[in-house]
């Protein structure tokens, strides 16, 4: 067989039935062996759309997702959705034609050193100079995006190797067994735990990750221990457990953030301690002692020291804690934190107030309904105020923060998922970054509902310039947006627009049962901001809030 | 604060790439580098520069695919 039908082989062998990608030149020979294979490939419109399509699918299905582009442009274009399933931790397989082994560094057509450009934003990469490697490489490939700390993983593969003769050979992994933590480090843990009286538990992405949902809320219930979340985790702690104080950090909610910087105990548990989420850092959880559990040994002590520290797959460290139990009074101050700092909804005027809407949407969702992000306000706003029941049903643009995410996770996931409804949030910024994918979800008849939240801004950057660049609006206006009712018709897509708070109702019923694809353009007041923000610098006790920031007329 | 590191690498070009990337990117700078090939790896030595703790990158270095091992061959407690 040939080095591209032995790609496909090794795909369908690995049990990968569906791949997003963009054909061209440089790897036409292995887009030749997917015609008619078992192996169902879905054409985006974008290089960047395949990316976020197989990112998507991942965080959707736990499964890993792939994607594929030729040589030069085409693999360029991935190269955002790998930096993004980096920064996420994301298990992902990038294949990437090349111009032939004898034109590489002849600065040949397509020819972009796609290798060197993967260091930065890849777990592993690997170029195939030899037919014999090709099977060995796409097989650790494949192994290493999903091991340990899962990422993106890209094999550059010249079209002659493609094209030459290639066979199937077996490569085996290591035998691994469950990462442990040290029974030291475990002692110190629970020392520290049984001395606490303010414990918290900062719940990260890594939870997921290991797929350890089930032990982390064996631990909460039988601890009582407050619980809460980077944007990542959020659905990790499920809704019904009282002592989940939702998302922390820089938007984060006020009890959680207060709970936090009260604190005598951190328990991190798959978290990394970002900036968005610690603010200042030096003031970050000023009282706590932190133990710090994660897979990732360059995790401890990167940003925040740890008195103790347990590198071990989750579902292996964590029932190893003590399972005592949180002190009454503790757990009796957070509830009222929780009731005292909780959201409000009485929003003045008669324009759609954005956080209402997607609490309404969100009480009206299945606990196995998908929600997609894009980037922004709208993106807060959905980590804020919808509630997830499992971190797979939120897919949100974390670390890298990348505009244009929403739309094709979304496709991924109503691929992975095609029995489960499956949302898009999207700003009117971000809707435009990956708009061509409206196409895909035609020409696939995918049943997505596309959510456009518009206040003809880029809305976060407009709430950071008001706050922070005195009111020096620079290239943030939007109001020249196309009609997006419109837009969406032209590719087939239903939909309708709403302005006014009385139409909620109604037109979120219209767009949950409407039969295929839907958007709704949601027009709201330019003016609305995010609340609460802790503003840089500042520690995360600081908050700016609404009440403390603006006067609404 | 200089550091002494040895590294043993797999014998691919763009493993000794991958770890001076890490090694700048992290904050740390190069002050020397010896490189030796044989037939199964890349024996590396390399001298840093950095006023972050040196755990911060061998950490991160160890993560690396191609590293075999990273070693703190000598510490020295000398300004830059």
């Amino acid at each position: 067989m040939t080095g591209a039908e032995l790609v496909v082989e090794i795909l369908a062998r690995e049990g990968i039935n569906e791949v997003f990608g963009y054909p061209g030149g440089a790897i036409m020979p292995i887009y030749d062996a997917l015609y008619e294979s078992q192996v169902t490939h879905y054409l985006t419109r974008h290089e960047q759309g395949a990316g976020f399509a197989a990112v998507g699918y991942a965080r959707s299905s736990g499964k890993l997702g792939v994607c594929m582009a030729t040589s030069g442009p085409g693999a360029t274009n991935l190269i955002t959705a790998l930096a993004d399933a980096m920064m996420d931790s994301v298990p992902l397989l990038a294949i990437t034609g090349q111009v032939p082994t004898a034109a590489i560094g002849s600065d040949a057509f397509q020819e972009v050193d796609v290798l060197g450009m993967s260091l930065s934003c890849t777990k592993h990469s690997f170029m195939v100079e030899r037919s014999e490697d090709l099977a060995p490489i796409l097989q650790q490939a494949i192994h290493l995006a999903q091991s340990g700390r899962p990422g993106p993983v890209l094999v550059d593969i010249p079209k002659d190797i493609q094209m030459g003769e290639a066979r199937y050979q077996p490569w085996l992994a290591d035998s691994e067994a469950r990462q442990q933590p040290c029974q030291e480090q475990v002692n110190n843990a629970n020392q520290l735990l049984s001395e606490c009286q303010r414990p918290v538990a900062y719940i990260g992405g890594g939870v997921q990750a290991a797929d350890a949902q089930a032990q982390l809320m064996q631990f909460l219930y039988k601890t009582q221990m407050p619980a809460v979340q980077t944007l990542k985790a959020l659905g990790s702690v499920t809704p019904d457990y009282e002592l989940n104080l939702g998302m922390l950090g820089m938007h984060g909610g006020e009890a959680a953030n207060l709970a936090v910087q009260q604190c005598d105990l951190l328990l991190c548990i798959g978290a990394r301690f970002d900036d968005r989420v610690t603010g200042n850092l030096t003031k970050f959880a000023p009282n706590a002692q932190v133990i710090h559990l994660d897979i990732d040994a360059a995790e401890v002590g990167k940003r925040k020291p740890a008195a103790a520290s347990l590198v071990a797959d989750l579902k292996a460290s964590l029932p190893q804690l003590h399972c005592f139990v949180t002190e009454p009074n503790w757990c009796a101050h957070i509830t009222a934190l929780a009731q005292q700092h909780a959201w409000r909804y009485d929003y003045p005027g008669e324009t759609v107030y954005a956080p209402a809407l997607l609490n309404k949407l969100s009480q009206r969702l299945s606990a196995d309904a998908v929600v997609c992000c894009d980037v922004g306000q709208h993106q807060m706003w959905v980590a804020q105020h919808m509630q997830f029941s499992h971190p797979s049903n939120h897919l949100s643009s974390g670390g890298a923060g990348t505009m244009g995410f929403g739309l094709p996770a979304a496709i991924g996931a109503k691929i992975a998922r095609p029995n489960d409804m499956v949302l898009t949030v999207s700003g009117d910024g971000s809707i435009m970054m990956n708009i061509q994918e409206l196409a895909t979800i035609r020409r696939n008849n995918l049943d997505v509902k596309i959510v456009v939240i518009d206040n003809q801004r880029l809305g976060m950057v407009r709430q950071w310039q008001q706050l922070f660049f005195a009111e020096r609006y620079s290239e943030t206006n939007l109001s020249d947006n196309p009609d997006f009712v419109a837009l969406a018709r032209v590719f087939g897509i239903d939909g309708q627009c709403i302005t006014h708070h009385e139409q909620v109702d109604e037109a979120l019923d219209a767009m949950l049962s409407s039969k295929g694809p839907y958007l709704l353009h949601v027009c709201i007041d330019d003016k609305d901001n995010v609340w609460p923000l802790v503003p840089p610098g500042a520690a995360n006790d600081q908050m700016m809030t609404q009440a403390n920031s603006e006067k609404k007329p | 604060m200089k550091h002494r590191l040895t590294l043993n690498l797999a014998n691919q070009t763009v493993a000794v790439e991958r770890f001076l990337r890490v090694a700048r990117h992290r904050g740390f700078k190069l002050t020397a580098l010896e490189l030796a090939c044989d037939q199964d790896q890349f024996a590396v030595n390399i001298t840093v520069d950095s006023d972050k703790p040196i755990y911060l990158l061998t950490q991160q270095l160890n993560k690396l695919v191609d590293v075999h091992s990273v070693t703190t061959a000598q510490l020295q407690q000398q300004a830059s």
